[in-house]
C-alpha cells in the first residue's frame, strides 16, 4: 500500500517535471522574443543578457515608422484568408468524397504533397506564374498557399465525416437527398466544429508560411513574415525591430489558438456523432 | 402504395454471391417479414429494395415501374433503420419534415402531416427536442414518424426493434402492427427474431444463404414447414429432430431401439421413405398416462416458465425439449412417458431436409 502511494507520487512528480521541461523548451524562445521587443535595441543582443531593463515601445515605433507594416499585415491577411477559403472550398467536398467513396488514395496524395518540402513546388510555380505574368500577385500567393491549407482541411475533416454513422446518410438518401445535398444539409452541420478547427489550423499554417511569399510576392504583396526577413541584413540587423515584428506576427495565431484551445483539442479528436 | 416484384435477382460482392436468383412477389398493402439467421441476405435484400445496394442481375419493380437503376431518393419509399439514423443536428420536427421539405410540400401541409404523425405515435411533446434528448423508444417512434409523414409507396424496416429492451420491443411490435393496419401500406420488415415475424407478418419470407426457404403465412410456416431449416428456425424452443427409420412395421428411432408412436399418415410416409428425420415441436408432446403408450424419458432439466414448463431430456442421442402443463411438476431424474400429438409430427428427407408429404 505504501509502495503504491510512493510510486504514484513519483509518477506525478515525473509528469510535472516533463510538463515543466516541455513548457520551458516551447515557451523560452517566445518569452525571449516578446521581452526583447520591449528592450532598447542595443540590449537585445547584449551578453550576458539583461534580465532587468526599462521597457520601451521604441522598437514598435521604429517598426511602424521605417516599414509599411500595416500594408504587409493586410497582405498577410488577404493571402491567409484567401488560401484558407480556397482550402475549405475544395477541402470540404474532397474530404466528404473520400469518406463517402472510401477511396483513400486522393487523401494520401494530398498528405504526401503537404509533407513534401515547399521548394519542390516553388520552382515549377515560379516558372508557371512568371509565364502567365502572375508573379507578385495575390492570386499566385493564394494559390500557392492552398498547398498548405487544402491537406489540413482534408485531414482534419476526414475522421469527422467518417465518424458520422453511414445510416444517417442512407436515411437522407431515402428521404430524397442527392449526395451534394447530403453534404450541405446533413454532413456539414454535423462536422461544424471540425470545419472551424480546420479553418483555424489552415489560417495559422498559411499565416506562418514563409517560403512561397519570399519568392512569389513583390514589394506590394509581400506578407509580414517575408517582410520581417528584410530586417536581417549583413552586419546591420535591426534586432529590436525584428523582435517587435516577430511578436506582432505571432500574435494572431496565438490569440486564435488561445481563444479556441478547448475546441481545437476536441475538434482534432472528433469523429463520433452520437445520436 | 405499391406492390414489389423481384425477378431473378442476383447480388454479388466480387466473386461472392449473397443472393442467387431470387424471385419474390409482395402484394400491395401486404406486411411481409424477411426472417433468417445472420448473413442470410435479408438486410441486403431490403437495402436493394431501398436502392441503397445495386443489383448484380435481375429486375426489381415497385408498382409497375422497373427501378433497377433508380436512385434511392427517387424510389418514394421510406425506411426505418436499426440505429434509427435520425439527423442528430435537427429537432424531432425537422427530422420528420425534412423529406417533405425536399419535395417542395407547402409549409401548412408539412405542419399538418408532421402533427398528425406525431399524434399517431404519441411524440407530440418531443417535437422541439433533439434526438440525443430522447430515450431509445422515443427515437424509435421518431424514426417511424419520419417514415409515415411521407405517405410513401412502401415502408421498409431494418431490424428496428433490436436495440430496444424486451418490454419495449413487445409494445412497439404491437404498435407497428396496429400502424400497418391503419396505414394500409406495403410494409417489408427485416428481423432475425422469429417471434416478431410470426406476430406481425401477413406473410413470412424465411431466408437462408440468400435463398427463399418458404414464403407463406405465419400459420402455414409454423404448421407446415417446407423443410427442416424452416421447421428448426420458426418456433421457440426449436423443433426437436430425431433420425428415424421404418423397421419391423414400426417407427424406430435410429441410434437405439426406441419405438415412436406415430399417426397412420406419418407412419405411411415413413414406411415409403424407409428412413427420415422426425420433427416434433416441444409443445406437441403430451405426457402419456399409460407408460406403454409413450416413449420413456429421464428428466434432465426443468425450466418453469409460469405459463408452462420446459422439460429437457435426451432421447436416442438427441438433446430434446418438451413443453408441458405447469401443473405437472417433474423433478430432475424423474421418469416420464411422452408421446407426440397425432397429426402434429413432421417428416423430413434425411438427405436434403425437404418435408415428406
Amino acid at each position: 500500500m505504501n509502495d503504491a502511494a510512493n510510486t504514484d507520487r513519483w509518477i506525478r512528480w515525473l509528469n510535472t517535471l516533463q510538463l515543466v521541461l516541455a513548457g520551458v523548451l516551447i515557451m523560452a524562445p517566445t518569452v525571449w522574443m516578446v521581452l526583447s521587443s520591449f528592450k532598447p535595441s542595443f540590449e537585445v543582443t547584449a551578453y550576458p543578457p539583461t534580465l532587468i531593463f526599462s521597457p520601451t515601445l521604441d522598437n514598435y515605433v521604429e517598426l511602424t515608422k521605417t516599414t509599411p507594416f500595416l500594408s504587409y499585415a493586410l497582405n498577410s491577411l488577404i493571402v491567409t484568408v484567401g488560401s484558407t477559403a480556397l482550402g475549405l472550398l475544395f477541402g470540404i467536398p474532397a474530404a466528404f468524397a473520400v469518406s463517402w467513396t472510401r477511396i483513400s488514395w486522393p487523401a494520401i496524395l494530398t498528405l504526401a504533397a503537404r509533407m513534401a518540402p515547399g521548394t519542390l513546388f516553388l520552382l515549377p510555380w515560379y516558372v508557371m506564374f512568371r509565364q502567365v505574368g502572375m508573379i507578385g500577385s495575390y492570386t499566385a500567393l493564394i494559390l500557392s498557399h492552398a498547398v498548405i491549407t487544402l491537406p489540413i482541411v482534408i485531414w482534419v475533416l476526414l475522421p469527422s465525416f467518417d465518424g458520422i454513422p453511414r445510416s444517417v446518410f442512407e436515411a437522407a438518401q431515402v428521404d430524397g437527398c442527392s449526395v451534394t445535398r447530403i453534404l450541405w444539409r446533413i454532413a456539414l452541420p454535423l462536422v461544424a466544429s471540425g470545419v472551424a478547427v480546420s479553418a483555424i489550423l489552415a489560417f495559422v499554417f498559411s499565416w506562418n508560411y514563409f517560403l512561397f511569399a519570399l519568392v512569389l510576392s513583390n514589394g506590394d504583396t509581400k506578407t509580414l513574415i517575408a517582410a520581417a526577413f528584410n530586417f536581417i541584413g549583413e552586419g546591420s540587423t535591426q534586432w529590436g525591430a525584428l523582435m517587435a515584428a516577430a511578436t506582432l506576427i505571432a500574435l494572431p495565431p496565438l490569440v486564435l489558438a488561445a481563444l479556441v484551445q478547448r475546441w481545437l483539442v476536441s475538434g482534432l479528436t472528433l469523429g463520433a456523432v452520437k445520436g | 402504395m405499391a406492390s414489389i416484384s423481384i425477378r431473378n435477382l442476383t447480388k454479388r460482392y466480387g466473386n461472392f454471391t449473397v443472393i442467387p436468383d431470387l424471385n419474390l412477389e409482395i402484394a400491395d398493402h401486404e406486411f411481409v417479414v424477411f426472417v433468417g439467421p445472420s448473413g442470410c441476405g435479408k438486410s441486403t435484400l431490403l437495402r436493394i429494395i431501398a436502392g441503397l445496394e445495386p443489383i448484380s442481375s435481375g429486375d426489381l419493380y415497385i408498382g409497375d415501374k422497373r427501378v433497377n437503376g433508380v436512385q434511392a431518393a427517387q424510389r418514394d419509399i421510406a425506411m426505418v433503420f436499426q440505429d434509427y439514423a435520425l439527423y442528430p443536428h435537427m429537432r424531432v420536427y425537422d427530422n420528420m419534415s425534412f423529406a417533405l421539405e425536399l419535395r417542395g410540400t407547402p409549409k401548412a401541409e408539412i405542419d399538418a402531416r408532421v402533427k398528425r404523425a406525431a399524434a399517431l405515435l404519441h411524440i407530440e411533446p418531443y417535437l422541439d427536442r433533439k434526438p440525443k434528448e430522447l430515450s431509445g423508444g422515443q427515437r424509435q417512434r421518431v424514426a417511424m414518424g419520419r417514415a409515415i409523414v411521407r405517405n410513401p409507396k412502401a415502408f421498409l424496416f431494418d431490424e428496428p426493434l433490436s436495440n430496444l429492451d424486451a418490454k419495449l420491443r413487445g409494445q412497439v411490435r404491437a404498435e407497428i402492427k396496429a400502424l400497418s393496419q391503419e396505414l394500409k401500406t406495403t410494409m417489408v420488415f427485416v428481423t432475425h427474431d422469429q417471434i416478431e415475424a410470426m406476430t406481425m407478418a401477413d406473410r413470412i419470407v424465411v431466408l437462408q444463404s440468400g435463398a427463399i426457404q418458404q414464403y407463406d403465412t405465419p400459420e402455414t410456416v409454423y404448421e407446415r414447414p417446407a423443410n427442416q431449416f424452416v421447421a428448426g428456425f420458426i418456433g421457440s424452443p426449436a423443433m426437436n429432430f430425431f433420425p428415424v427409420e421404418w423397421r419391423d412395421e414400426r417407427a424406430i428411432l435410429s441410434h437405439g431401439a426406441t419405438a415412436v408412436p406415430l399417426d397412420s399418415a406419418t407412419a405411411g410416409r415413413l414406411r415409403q421413405a424407409g428412413n427420415a428425420v422426425l420433427g416434433i415441436r416441444p409443445e406437441h408432446f403430451v405426457v402419456a398416462t399409460d407408460a406403454a403408450d409413450g416413449i420413456a424419458i429421464n428428466v434432465k432439466l426443468v425450466e418453469p416458465l409460469g405459463s408452462d414448463t420446459l422439460i429437457h431430456f435426451d432421447l436416442a442421442g438427441v438433446s430434446a425439449i418438451a413443453r408441458v402443463d405447469p401443473s405437472l411438476r417433474p423433478k430432475v431424474g424423474d421418469r416420464l412417458s411422452l408421446r407426440p400429438q397425432p397429426g402434429k409430427t413432421h417428416l423430413f428427407d434425411a438427405a436434403n431436409g425437404q418435408v415428406l408429404r
